[in-house]
């Protein structure tokens, strides 16, 4: 009897440190617009904040008569719930990346999937980014083995499309069921989704909580609100964004940060970018001398590095991860090499909003969703289905999950339990800002692409505006004319 | 007897080579239909394009940095290590070492080096009290392709000086002997014996060291982070070429950059034989 008690006095304290350690973990991570009052059909105050990317979140939708409501709505493309992986044929194919960093847990998944289907091979054939971006398109061109392969959004995922490499997934059941529609825009050309966006990332700069906390720094809300915590921040001794300037697709990310205030709405954003890529106007126009100049006024802030032209990923990312610098401007992407490098920073990183601006916010912060994964049409028929079967499996919640908390990487994938990753817990709550699809990547010729970054670059490293602007408009319109 | 060989060269040369030509008035993505522009690739190259100019003049400036340097420092090393003891062996092994390595190990381990924050060679002159000399190595235009210059002669020279030794050692003994008889110095005896017996070694290394620099693509491409430098600052035609043709995806354009390549290197060869062909004549 007693021993009885004993044991249900037990198990109520152990289900009470459940329920608490559950609590804790909820209150904590749950968006700070979203604290309390989630509950279907009750008033919410902010259209479009949703609670997450389960098949059971809520979204605060307007009704007819205009009010806001919590409403359960499909997050899929299509009614039912999520579905299990397509069985796949007997065969081999190769997997064509550009993530090292991912190479073990996929490794996992791939020994996963094939111990469930035996007879069926997948081989990783993994580069570099910038390897990838210049070479993987004319090999697997050549290469029809290469049945699955990522891009990443913008100018070279249209690239691989252009070249007709990239199979239509649009009736795809599990691309229906699995997977977030509204993230599917990247991979979608012509209404056809020609890739699955699987990352769902945050762009915004990643702080380091515990230097915030010690200094009692506050994130700052405009431009001016930057300059200050940069002069701040120098003074204090540290560098105050570990910004790599010489590795230009990251050196880039602060761009979007830049960009998503620079005009009065998206459409009109959008609309410069366009005009940017098709030479309609140049990077002395108004609306670009504007974005110039909030790099200018950081630049003269003391915000980045010395030497920043010099400062290469692994150099910022030292910088962030030895405490020297509170801030890494690039995204929620950098938080597992940072891990790698300081597992001392698990838990201690956070997501910030970087508001760019004294005038109006049209956005807090950036998301992006890229590593396209897309089914090379030039493979064989059996091929095609063997990786429209792993891609199908890679889009399955509990699969998501291993490659989400071991990568530390949100994705574009439906029923993700993300608890098992403190830092993606922490850093979920940006489900819920308002935030823009990373306009940089609206830019889709490469050269106007690398130019306009190498220009803003420039202009960090010590150059006037004045004098990189006509010169890299140039450089445009010859490789335009071309 | 000459006919495969013939047919190889037809094959994988000459046939390459005239459909380069044809590439070369073509405007093509590689995906669609290929137009036919006529010269207008080579028209604005030559008349429209500030990049190919730049790229021209840091060709020539890195070839010829790197040929004048790595010439004679191979060629200082191989005199002094051209005597078979176990020190100059040793040592000669020291030098050949960086050849045996990957461009891409040597690009990654210069980058380190240079990195102006972290990097060995500025915190060497921080401690020295020369602060001035630490300098933004790879990011700033000024010092991008000096930097990658020095790597390029770090990298090869050892292999430079292993011809040298191998030329050097052809001398016949007694010319040293004869000059040693009549007085002549040491210096005396390089001006006069070594340098005019090394002429014909000193033009196939000046020849392929003249190659070596055309092709420092995988040298640029890591040390810059495949950004041909701050500005273009470390462009040289194969990356020029290579950022036409898989990132442009201007497959004519970048024939007819190539073309440009190739008669560059053919002027520069000529140039260099003609400087010294006369002396090795005589």
């Amino acid at each position: 009897m007693m021993k009885t008690q004993g044991n249900k006095s037990f198990s109520a304290r152990r289900l009470g440190a459940v329920a608490a350690v559950a609590f804790a973990i909820v209150a904590t991570t749950l968006p700070s617009a979203l604290a309390a009052g989630e509950v279907l059909g009750k008033a919410c105050t902010l259209e479009g904040v949703s609670t997450g990317t389960s098949s059971k979140s809520l979204v605060c939708v307007a009704g007819s008569s205009g009010k806001l409501t919590w409403q359960k709505v499909r997050l899929g493309s299509s009614i039912g719930a999520p579905i299990a992986e397509i069985t796949p044929p007997q065969g081999s194919i190769e997997f064509w990346h550009y993530r090292p960093e991912d190479k073990a847990t996929f490794e996992k998944i791939i020994a996963n999937y094939e111990a469930k289907y035996p007879g069926t091979k997948i081989t990783q054939v993994v580069k570099t980014t910038t390897d990838y971006n210049a070479t993987a398109r004319v090999q697997i061109l050549a290469n029809p083995k290469a049945a699955l392969f990522a891009s990443a959004r913008g100018s070279i995922f249209n690239d691989f499309v252009k070249s007709g490499l990239t199979a239509d997934l649009s009736n795809e059941r599990f691309v229906k069921r699995n997977l977030v529609a509204k993230g599917l825009t990247a991979g979608t050309v012509d209404g056809k989704v020609l890739g699955v966006p699987y990352h769902y990332l945050f762009n915004n700069p990643v702080y380091n909580t515990e230097l915030w906390a010690k200094e009692k720094w506050s994130i700052p809300k405009n431009l001016t609100g930057w300059v200050s915590w940069c002069k701040d921040a120098k003074a204090k001794g540290y560098v105050p964004l570990a910004w790599p300037g010489a590795t230009r697709g990251q050196a880039a990310q602060i761009s979007n940060s830049a960009l998503m205030n620079s005009a009065a709405d998206y459409n009109t954003l959008s609309d410069n970018l366009a005009d940017l890529n098709s030479g309609k106007i140049d990077l002395t126009s108004t609306w670009f001398k504007g974005v110039a100049d909030i790099y200018v006024k950081l630049r003269n802030a003391g915000c980045f590095p010395d030497n920043p032209t010099g400062v290469t990923e692994a150099a910022a990312y030292n910088l962030f991860a030895t405490g020297k610098s509170p801030i890494l401007p690039t995204g929620t992407f950098s938080m597992g090499s940072i891990k790698a490098l300081s597992p001392a920073l698990t838990g201690k990183m956070q997501l910030m909003s970087m508001v760019l601006t004294d005038g109006k916010v049209v956005a807090e912060g950036i998301m992006n969703n890229t590593f396209n994964l897309s089914v090379n049409a030039k493979a064989n028929p059996i091929d095609q289905r063997i990786a429209k079967s792993f891609l199908s499996y890679l889009a399955t919640g509990p699969v998501a999950a291993i490659y989400s908390v071991a990568t530390t990487q949100h994705l574009n994938v439906l029923d993700i339990d993300y608890s098992a990753n403190v830092d993606l817990l922490n850093t979920s709550s940006f489900q819920g800002k308002n935030t823009m699809l990373a306009p940089r990547f609206l830019i889709l010729n490469t050269s106007v692409s690398d130019l306009t970054q190498d220009a803003l670059i420039q202009i960090v490293g010590g150059k006037s505006p004045d004098d990189v602007l006509p010169d890299f408009s140039k450089q445009i319109k010859q490789k335009l004319a071309g | 007897m000459g006919a495969p060989a013939l047919i190889l060269f037809l094959a994988f040369y000459l046939y390459p080579a005239l459909q380069n030509l044809q590439f070369a008035t073509r405007r093509w993505d590689g995906i669609t239909e290929p137009e036919n522009v006529g010269f207008r690739n080579f028209t604005n190259l030559l008349t429209n394009d500030d990049l190919f100019y730049k790229t021209l003049g840091n060709n020539i400036e890195f070839t010829f940095l790197v040929v004048i340097f790595q010439t004679a420092l191979a060629l200082l090393f191989a005199v002094y290590l051209v005597k078979n003891t176990k020190t100059t062996i040793a040592l000669r092994t020291l030098y050949f070492f960086p050849t045996i390595l990957s461009s891409v190990s040597v690009g990654m381990i210069w980058l380190f080096l240079y990195d102006p924050n972290f990097g060995a060679i500025n915190l060497f002159f921080k401690s020295i009290g020369l602060p001035s000399f630490a300098l933004n190595w790879l990011g700033s235009e000024t010092s991008a392709l000096y930097a990658i210059a020095f790597t390029q002669v770090w990298f090869h020279t050892g292999q430079m000086m292993v011809v040298y030794i191998a030329g050097l050692q052809q001398i016949p003994k007694e010319l040293y002997e004869a000059a040693e008889v009549d007085g002549a110095s040491r210096w005396k005896q390089f001006t006069k014996v070594t340098w005019p017996m090394a002429l014909p070694t000193t033009l196939v290394v000046m020849a392929y060291t003249t190659i070596q620099s055309f092709r420092a693509f995988d040298l640029i491409m890591v040390m810059t982070n495949s950004t041909a430098g701050p500005n273009n600052s470390t462009s040289i035609f194969s990356t020029l070429v290579y950022f036409t043709l898989f990132n442009e995806l201007r497959l004519g354009y970048a024939a007819a950059q190539t073309i440009f390549m190739v008669l560059t290197l053919i002027a520069i060869t000529w140039l260099q034989r003609r400087a010294f062909s006369g002396r090795y004549e005589k």
